[in-house]
């Protein structure tokens, strides 16, 4: 396989940003996008930022017992859902990617399933909300334990190149992630190994309360992968479409057979760590209502706004029937119920052992 | 029939285990070209080439970690950890993500993986080559546990848990590697996991073990039949999961269970059996179960060979129960 564009140079001084904060193109190529595609990102981005509104409200109203909110992030988590072949590439997400989720297609019913935790999460309501997988859309499971899914992405992507079947490994983490052993233990064994792997950094610049600064004395993340010998690419992912095309080329680049890069999409982080965090307790709010100025949604309606391909009317319509669509697929979650409760001894392993016979059954016995 | 030490039998199961399945794949620190520190995997890399022996960076994270998204994905990893006292900074892959994967996922995805670790003392390794860490595993959920003790039983057993679903942790005493050699047959036989051996029949007393303790639990059960005591001596093979009805059977036979392990005392396989056989079969019991273990201190390289469970030991322990 031939890559066929190269456009962007690694370990660029100042970020990639294809559209600058007026909403004006600023790229030195054509986008050659078709409106309709325009369009669905920016629906995609606007369904992202609604239903993280809508997981607070869960929270609020005690129907679910955590959410990461991504608001912020829409536009990175947009672009990486749309560069890479849904279903056919593997994507190795952490906790703060419901909005790649909804862009990545995952049904509703199952997105809204795995945050109530109930009997419509495919996991069965193992694990806490914002911790989805799919086996069908090639979606591995997430893992709460920051960057211990990055070395498995590399074995999935080193899998990948001895069984020459064109897929890509494509993993997200937030910025604290990059501090971790395991961090570095798989970007390194995938770059010795030129496997198709991407690895994709949403940095915000909070590890709950840890700015960067204290996390890390590197210019940027992406000037750590030179160290491993693969390109780090510096990008604006308040941007959805540079978002986008430098995630495309590095995916093209893997699949093409050049090994693994890093992938630094540079965002703002809307809302507190989670839930159960009071960012106001380092974070001044002058500081977060000045990144609020800088909105992923909000500069991409200016782009599309220039072309004709957004007003209010229309963009209110999609607003109400993107909220009809999650509050249907809300109800239907909420109607399963709960999981049946023994099934908590299932999928330990590929069979029950006799001790977890007996301990299934002890917990039978007291529900009878 | 060909004679095999235990190293030999292992290399034996890999090397037909590869040809039978393409997507049996080996990775660890040493093990292509030098055919790992113990010879495990000799002539492999050469026979299967770099892809399928993989040497990989000195990182348990990245050969843990990476032998899940390799399982997850399709293929069968065997990774080696070069000594059981090393996989700690890989735990989190065994752990987090090897351990959990299938539950996490509702069964969606899976880590059929089996992780080969030279374990247990005497080769006066001192703190770091000489530990028996096998309770964390049995400890975590979703991880099957193997301890060998034969090269007959080495070949069916990693065959079986290479062919298997689960994650399985694969301890081989080093002290066994090429103690003995005993006939191993050419063929494509396996061991079940989860079912004990009974490596000789009595009635006085069970000795129950696993792993490089067998060795002195069967000198002393050899002692112990020369002063015309007649024990039952049983090697659990499997320790999670372990075979409670042969060793309940036999408990319930014999009335008296002494158990022996190298490993530390506090939280071990060793309570876990004993404190079971206390609880379901209390009032058939001629004596309270007692155990025989390794102590609960840094493994210490001056008393290497005092560390592990002494035939004396042994003897003491059964002669407490039998005056009972």
């Amino acid at each position: 396989m031939v890559q066929e564009k190269v456009r962007f140079q690694p370990f660029s001084g100042e970020p990639v940003r294809l559209i600058d904060e007026q909403g004006h193109w600023i790229a030195g190529f054509e986008h050659g996008l078709p409106p309709d595609l325009l369009r669905r990102f920016y629906r995609d981005m606007l369904a992202a930022r609604i239903l993280d509104e809508k997981l607070i409200i869960l929270i609020r109203t005690g129907k679910t017992s955590f959410v990461a909110p991504h608001s912020g992030h829409e536009g990175a988590q947009v672009g990486i859902a749309h560069a890479l072949r849904k279903g056919h590439d593997w994507l190795f997400p952490y906790y703060r990617d419901m909005g790649l989720m909804l862009a990545m297609e995952l049904p509703l019913v199952e997105i809204f399933g795995q945050t109530l935790g109930n009997a419509a999460d495919p996991a069965k309501g193992r694990q806490m909300p914002s911790h989805p997988g799919s086996k069908k859309l090639n979606i591995f499971s997430v893992c709460s334990a920051i960057a211990s899914h990055i070395p498995p992405a590399a074995g999935a992507a080193i899998s990948m190149k001895l069984r020459r079947t064109g897929q890509v490994a494509v993993c997200t983490f937030g910025d604290g992630a990059t501090s971790e052993g395991d961090w570095h233990a798989g970007i390194n064994f995938a770059a010795v190994q030129g496997a198709p792997a991407v690895f994709v950094c949403q940095n915000n610049r909070y590890a709950i309360s840890v700015n960067i600064s204290r996390q890390t004395a590197s210019e940027s993340i992406a000037i750590k992968a030179h160290a491993y010998g693969i390109p780090g690419y510096y990008v604006d992912g308040m941007d959805v479409l540079a978002s986008y095309f430098v995630m495309q080329e590095a995916i093209e680049r893997a699949r093409a057979g050049h090994g693994a890069s890093l992938v630094e999409l540079v965002v703002n982080r809307f809302g507190p760590h989670s839930s159960a965090d009071d960012d106001s307790r380092y974070r001044s709010r002058e500081e977060l209502a000045a990144e609020r100025l800088h909105d992923p949604l909000v500069r991409f309606q200016r782009f599309l706004e220039k072309q004709d391909l957004w007003d209010a009317n229309w963009a209110n319509e999609l607003g109400l029937e993107i909220s009809k669509e999650l509050e249907a697929a809300l109800q239907e979650a909420l109607q399963t119920g709960e999981p049946d409760p023994l099934e908590m001894f299932d999928d330990v392993f590929a069979a029950r052992p006799w001790h977890l016979e007996e301990q299934r059954r002890l917990v039978a016995e007291e529900l009878r | 029939m060909p004679t095999m030490t235990m190293i030999q039998a292992i290399n034996t199961a890999l090397d037909e285990e590869m040809s039978r399945d393409e997507r049996v794949l080996l990775l660890g620190e040493d093990v292509g070209k030098r055919g790992g520190v113990f010879l495990a995997t000799e002539g492999l890399q050469q026979k299967y080439g770099p892809d399928r022996v993989m040497d990989s960076p000195l990182s348990e994270a990245a050969i843990l970690g990476a032998a899940v998204g390799l399982a997850a994905h399709g293929m069968r990893p065997v990774a080696e950890i070069q000594f059981a006292d090393y996989v700690f900074p890989g735990i989190d892959q065994l752990f987090s993500q090897a351990a959990k994967l299938r539950y996490r996922s509702g069964g969606q995805f899976t880590a059929p993986m089996v992780v080969r670790m030279p374990t247990g003392g005497g080769v006066k390794g001192g703190h770091h080559h000489s530990q028996s860490p096998e309770a964390h595993f049995a400890h975590t959920g979703g991880l099957k546990v193997v301890v060998v003790s034969t090269p007959y039983d080495t070949k069916g057993l990693l065959k079986a848990a290479i062919r298997n679903d689960d994650p399985v942790v694969f301890l081989e005493p080093k002290r066994l590697y090429r103690a003995t050699r005993e006939e191993v047959p050419g063929d494509d036989y396996l061991i079940p996991i989860g079912r004990a051996a009974i490596r000789r029949e009595g009635a006085d007393i069970s000795l129950i073990s696993y792993g490089g303790p067998m060795v002195e639990t069967q000198k002393a059960a050899e002692e112990m039949a020369a002063a015309g005591i007649d024990p039952e001596v049983i090697d659990l093979r499997t320790v999670m999961p372990w075979d409670k009805e042969t060793v309940l059977n036999s408990a319930a036979k014999t009335g008296r269970v002494l158990m022996i392990s190298e490993a530390p005392r506090m939280a071990s396989v060793a309570s876990e059996v004993t404190a079971t056989v206390s609880e379901e079969l209390f009032d058939q019991l001629l004596a309270p179960p007692m155990r025989v273990t390794g102590f609960d201190i840094p493994y210490p390289l001056a008393q290497d060979k005092l560390y592990m469970p002494t035939v004396t030991r042994i003897l003491n322990a059964a002669k407490k129960l039998l005056d009972y």
